[in-house]
């Protein structure tokens, strides 16, 4: 019975997430149309769909990762079915305020909505801001309690130092933490820390908002408190969808399932302290922040590319090379994505190193390079997690024609809309301009190959969407 | 060029590990029986070492030239305050007065030599953005409320810069533009 709620619970994760896909990616694409002259928008409507986009894909890909994580954690743990579907009803909820700031409010300060912008964000309605914020607010509480009642249920069989594996790191353990378990407590603890951040910055966007000018607050404050928030939890999304990997690769390539080690557990344990301090790299071009910091985020930012690219990236090298292994679009997506997310964060390196980020900071660059690990590769992560899911109630798939077009468009697609930001970025077009200026027209040009190619991205989503939505679908309306 | 190194290097590293992800799917496909990898315990530790190496070379090589650094030890021969606001940059060679602010109508910088901006805000965070006339980023600093960012740059081409703001800041954030004349 509880698994067949999760199942329910899960497919309607999967709907939601992938309907909000769809609208967000033609947001995307009518903004690349805007910036390429293709159509005509005004700068306030291009504005508050780059809001609506940036929030909206930051927050499916995370719930994304979270259902993942949770539907799984139920092979080691009894999960809670109550936080889990809390969770979706505050997101659903959540979204729907939240476009309606945007849509009907016009309110568009950016995903980012960095202090004081929310409060003087002319043009939009008396009531969008305080919308917004609520928004925010009631998603952040629907996440923070599903993190906590998840990683509570692991603390409730492991013990602390099992959870982070840390008897790994001696000779001999007696226990063996599961690799899934591990990464799931360490991306639960930056979650976490990253949610109970957004809270403190939420309580200090209203205590401003409320006082009537009594109270004002520091902007550096409030920036690094966003980036805390923001960047960790663009990446913690990341390191969920790599769960799902070390969950499932193994088993669904009809191989060995993959154990923890004590360079995996000391991998993981490292991950989480540069995940939390790498956001530093954000402030690089405030240079009143403390030098200190901008050396440690450009460090942070370096070391947290060891572990990834040592055990995570090594292993999937491993258990491939040679090996014959059951291709399916579930592992070959897993594949395809950890190349995107590797060749993302590549880009997302060169960017850290405070002194090409001074040609860089907040030109196309840095969308080409986010796009790159998600779009290509959280994605991908995810989608490989779907096609999983929705087919292990019925009988065995072969990869259809129509599948294997649709990977390959998908490929084509998201590799021409990428290079588009890239070779933009590096001709200093900045980004979140709705209309590039007379001087900057590789911009313009570049806005409109990148369209193209997004629409053939948008067409491999639509196929499987089509496909997995329909099994999800029955598994939701299934008596048993 | 800075960026177009930058580019190459990227779109390098990117080709590799296309080829090296693509080998590896295809090793896989051949396989008539699994082989697998032979010692893949001591070939993760060189990687990772050569990794840890190479970035290390990359960290010693880069952090120097962060631009805290640059002309840290010089004395600028002139400043220049600016005010970003939204939707115009305010500069003037006077300290600017945060109650009355107002700028100098016609900027000239002189050429080769050390030029200091301090830049800070008037209202939400702004960027300080110096573009060529090949309209090619050179250097950027914040403008944020409440602090003042120093900016130090030798210009040693005469021309045109304009100057753009690279921190979203509301509507008319795209058109929000200055630029002044290095002689």
């Amino acid at each position: 019975m509880e698994t067949l709620k999760l199942k329910k619970v899960t497919s309607g994760w999967i709907i939601t997430i992938l309907t909000l896909f769809i609208v967000s990616i033609v947001l995307g694409i009518l903004m690349r149309l805007n910036q390429g002259g293709v159509i005509q928008q005004s700068a306030g409507t291009f504005y508050s769909n780059m809001t609506t986009h940036g929030l909206t894909m930051i927050g499916i890909w995370f719930v994304a990762g979270m259902a993942a994580v949770n539907y799984l954690l139920q092979r080691y743990v009894k999960t809670s079915h109550g936080p889990n579907v809390f969770a979706l009803v505050l997101t659903i909820i959540g979204v729907i305020l939240l476009w309606t700031s945007t849509f009907i409010g016009d309110f568009h300060a950016a995903w980012t909505f960095l202090y004081p912008l929310p409060f003087k964000d002319m043009g939009a309605a008396p009531w969008a801001t305080l919308l917004f914020l609520i928004s925010l607010t009631v998603m952040g509480i629907g996440w923070l309690v599903w993190s906590v009642s998840l990683m509570a249920q692991i603390l409730k069989k492991y013990s602390i130092s099992q959870a982070f594996a840390w008897q790994h790191l001696r000779k001999n353990p007696t226990f063996e933490t599961p690799p899934f378990i591990l990464i799931t407590m360490i991306t639960l603890v930056g979650v976490i820390a990253c949610l109970i951040t957004a809270v403190v910055l939420l309580i200090l966007f209203y205590a401003e908002y409320f006082s009537n000018g009594n109270f004002v607050n520091d902007a550096l404050l409030m920036k690094n408190l966003t980036y805390f928030f923001g960047h960790t939890i663009a990446n913690e999304m990341l390191y969920l969808g790599l769960a799902v990997i070390y969950e499932l690769f193994s088993e669904v390539s009809g191989r060995p399932k993959w154990k923890t080690t004590w360079y995996v557990a000391l991998a993981w344990n490292l991950s989480l302290i540069f995940i939390l301090t790498a956001f530093f790299h954000h402030l690089y071009m405030d240079f009143v922040q403390p030098e200190g910091l901008q050396i440690i985020g450009q460090l942070a930012s370096y070391l947290a590319s060891l572990p990834a690219a040592g055990v995570t990236v090594f292993s999937i090298f491993i258990a491939v090379y040679q090996t014959k292994i059951n291709w399916s679009i579930t592992n070959l997506l897993f594949f395809i994505g950890v190349a995107g997310w590797v060749i993302g964060g590549l880009g997302a390196v060169i960017d850290s190193t405070i002194s090409n980020n001074i040609v860089l900071h907040n030109t196309l660059w840095v969308p080409a390079h986010f796009h790159t690990y998600n779009a290509m590769g959280n994605v991908l992560f995810s989608l490989g997690f779907f096609y999983w899911f929705s087919t292990q109630f019925i009988d065995k798939l072969v990869m259809s024609q129509l599948t294997k077009f649709s990977l390959a468009i998908l490929l084509i697609g998201g590799t021409g809309f990428l290079l588009a930001f890239y070779i933009a970025g590096a001709d200093s077009i900045p980004r979140r301009y709705s209309t590039y200026p007379e001087e900057l027209s590789v911009g313009v040009n570049m806005a409109t190959i990148g369209a193209i190619f997004a629409t053939l991205y948008l067409t491999a989503i639509l196929i499987f969407f089509y496909n997995i939505s329909k099994r999800c679908l029955k598994i939701l309306f299934s008596p048993s | 060029m800075q960026q177009q190194s930058i580019l190459l290097l990227f779109l390098a590293l990117a080709g590799i590990t296309t080829i090296v992800f693509t080998y590896i799917f295809f090793s896989s496909r051949k396989a008539v029986e699994s082989q697998g990898m032979a010692n893949p315990l001591k070939k993760r530790f060189w990687f990772l070492l050569i990794l840890f190496v190479v970035l290390g070379i990359f960290a010693s090589v880069t952090i120097p030239k962060s631009p805290y650094y640059l002309f840290a030890d010089e004395t600028p021969t002139k400043v220049y305050h600016v005010a970003a606001m939204q939707f115009a940059f305010l500069i003037s060679e006077k300290a600017i007065d945060l109650l009355k602010p107002s700028g100098d109508d016609n900027i000239e910088l002189p050429v080769d030599e050390l030029v200091e901006f301090r830049v800070t805000s008037l209202d939400v965070n702004h960027g300080f953005a110096i573009y060529n006339e090949s309209n090619r980023l050179i250097t950027q600093v914040q403008a944020m409320p409440g602090y003042v960012n120093r900016l130090r740059y030798k210009f040693n081409e005469p021309g045109t810069y304009n100057i753009l703001c690279l921190e979203y800041c509301g509507m008319a954030h795209q058109v929000m533009r200055s630029s002044f004349i290095v002689k």
